[in-house]
């Protein structure tokens, strides 16, 4: 009980003078006639890590000085355990999408990916940044339109085919204009 | 003509200018195949061109020009509702690939910066003109439309690099090559000198670039001021004009102006556009937790003549009411029955972030209090069901009227092609491919 009426004097100081007291402050500050006795309670104090002292001796306040300084005006208390779980979580933004500057979407119309499970309506998510390879769902320009196909290579031969057998494959006259590459398909009920 | 170099370093600063071709018509023709190749304008909601495609260029067609008069010169241009809303997402995109590389990026305008990367060379493995190369390539492969580019030593000369080649050009300009650049270049092409500052060369008996960069740093300073000093170092390879870097959260000034057709002399729908203008600006300004000191309001007749009156509010606040009470009596000296209208507007002027400074005599400053915790309900009724859930019953004749009347009537293709539970007012904020996929 002394102890932690002098602990608390401890504590009013170091508020006071935003520094721990001398040897001899302490000395008037708890009443001590001998440093001896001083240097007694310090040791106490540092055994149960409520202070430090550093090299030449001299005290150093610990977290609890600074603690309960602030505790005034502090509200809440703890932060949430769940905050700190949720730091490994991703939003459905940022799983379905890779490189945000350049992901675009678009609306499937026609029913030539059906089997592929793309129908009309779908939203579509492509980037423009992906280097196309064979078997990757590709947007490509084919007459001045859109067409979404799987992309297939054939040794040097590269053409689009339908996920739907009564589309036949497209074999690209010059060169074949890819944009971009499906990553994500999108379907809301709701 | 002496053939010596303006100054022996290269690089001192490596500032880089970076310009999207025809931005507003590539946003559109990189979005849909039908548009590619073809001269494409958009603007038709105003009637006038206010960005064309390189093909439409290549017609003539500038910036500014009238419908009719481009169907003339022009008879296959093909003309599109102005998108901002796409225009300013790939226009976001535009600066985030930049600060993959530097983070001293200055947005000059919504298709337009300067990036800042000097002694990156180390840090990136790469030389500036590499670096300049690799940002051009990314740009142009992810937004699916070219950019121009300029690398010099400063600001004005990697204006002149952006602009030499176009479209989709990268020029580098190092410090001791920057006169082969400007020996012929007429001095108006330079940014920042206008037809005045040019006719003034010309009487001085400038008339290229070069001769105005080897006239005394005296003689400049005599003639000229600062700003046009700053332009003549950096003619020189000096570097004057740092970057301004920092980001565009506070605004300084809100301008909201809208053409609405056919033009009319209706006084009260004419005040009503005025009005849901100032409540538009003011719903922007309490975003960024502005108040205002004074606006503007101005209003074009259908010469395309503007006329405008500068008002100030006894308190700083961002409430329409209190700005209509005083707009009133200017819209009145403004208004003329024997005009029609095609626009209105409102710039709020002498921005400050919105706080108590102190209390006024008689009270005013509660009842500012109280609208704002009004409009704080407000605004968080528009933020749930759209920017229009909630306007002035001033404003009504504007809502009630579609803003354009026949073939201008048409609206930007993305708002019209929504997907389940997208709303008119609300969109997901991603690009969307236009035109039927097959």
């Amino acid at each position: 009980m002394i102890k932690n009426q002098k602990l608390e004097k401890l504590v009013v100081f170091y508020e006071h003078h935003s520094r721990m007291p001398s040897f001899s402050e302490m000395l008037r500050l708890w009443n001590y006639k001998s440093k001896n006795s001083v240097y007694k309670l310090v040791n106490k104090l540092a055994e149960e890590g409520l202070v430090k002292r550093d090299k030449n001796g001299k005290l150093l306040p610990t977290g609890y000085f600074s603690e309960i300084a602030v505790l005034g005006t502090i509200e809440a208390g703890f932060p949430s355990p769940a905050e700190e779980e949720l730091v490994d979580t991703i939003s459905l933004d940022e799983y379905l999408i890779k490189n945000r500057e350049a992901t675009y979407m678009l609306k499937a119309s026609g029913d030539s990916m059906k089997d592929a499970g793309i129908v009309a309506g779908d939203m579509v998510l492509v980037d423009r940044s992906k280097t196309p390879k064979d078997g990757d769902v590709v947007v490509a320009e084919v007459d001045s339109k859109w067409t979404m196909k799987y992309l297939r290579k054939r040794g040097d031969k590269t053409y689009l085919e339908a996920a739907n057998s009564k589309y036949k494959p497209i074999h690209p006259k010059s060169e074949l204009k890819i944009a971009a590459v499906v990553i994500a398909i999108i379907r809301k009920y709701k | 003509m002496t053939n010596k170099p303006l100054t022996l370093h290269s690089f001192p600063h490596a500032i880089l200018h970076i310009d999207g071709d025809a931005f507003f018509a590539s946003c559109e023709q990189s979005r849909n195949p039908a548009l590619a190749g073809k001269p494409v304008i958009t603007g038709k909601e105003r009637g006038i061109a206010s960005s064309m495609s390189y093909e439409a260029k290549a017609k003539g067609v500038k910036r500014g020009m009238v419908m009719a008069d481009i169907k003339k010169n022009c008879p296959d241009a093909i003309f599109i509702p102005s998108d901002y809303e796409t225009y300013s997402l790939l226009s976001k995109r535009f600066f985030s690939i930049v600060r993959r590389y530097t983070p001293d990026v200055e947005e000059y305008s919504i298709d337009e910066c300067f990036a800042e990367i000097t002694g990156l060379q180390r840090p990136l493995g790469m030389s500036y003109e590499r670096i300049a190369e690799k940002i051009k390539a990314e740009l142009d492969k992810e937004l699916g439309f070219t950019f121009s580019a300029g690398l010099a030593p400063n600001k004005v000369v990697a204006k002149i690099g952006s602009k030499w080649k176009k479209p989709s050009g990268l020029t580098i300009i190092p410090g001791n090559k920057i006169h082969e650049f400007i020996k012929d270049l007429p001095p108006e092409k330079i940014w920042g000198i206008g037809p005045q500052t040019s006719a003034y060369l010309e009487r001085l008996g400038i008339k290229d670039t070069l001769q105005f960069a080897l006239r005394s740093e005296e003689w400049i300073k005599q003639k000229f001021t600062k700003p046009h000093c700053e332009i003549w170092a950096e003619l020189n390879g000096r570097y004057m004009m740092p970057l301004d870097t920092s980001p565009k959260s506070r605004y300084y000034s809100i301008q909201k102006m809208k053409t609405f057709t056919p033009a009319s002399n209706d006084k009260a729908y004419v005040f009503s556009q005025l009005s849901r203008n100032i409540e538009n600006a003011c719903i922007k300004a309490r975003r960024y937790n502005l108040s205002v000191k004074s606006f503007t309001i101005f209003l074009k007749d259908s010469f395309f003549e503007t006329r405008g009156i500068e008002v100030k509010l006894s308190l700083p606040c961002a409430v329409p009411e209190k700005m209509l009470k005083v707009a009133t009596e200017a819209f009145d000296l403004l208004f003329d029955k024997r005009n029609k209208y095609r626009a209105t507007g409102v710039v709020l002027l002498k921005l400050d972030e919105a706080k108590i400074d102190q209390l006024d005599l008689f009270g005013e400053i509660l009842k500012i209090e109280e609208y704002k915790q009004l409009y704080g309900t407000v605004d968080s009724v528009r933020e749930k069901y759209g920017k229009h859930a909630v306007y002035l019953g001033s404003s009504h004749l504007a809502h009630k009227m579609r803003q354009h009347e026949g073939e201008r009537a048409e609206v930007p293709l993305r708002k019209g092609n929504l997907f389940l539970g997208e709303t008119k007012r609300k969109r997901i904020g991603i690009p969307m491919f236009m035109g039927e996929v097959r």
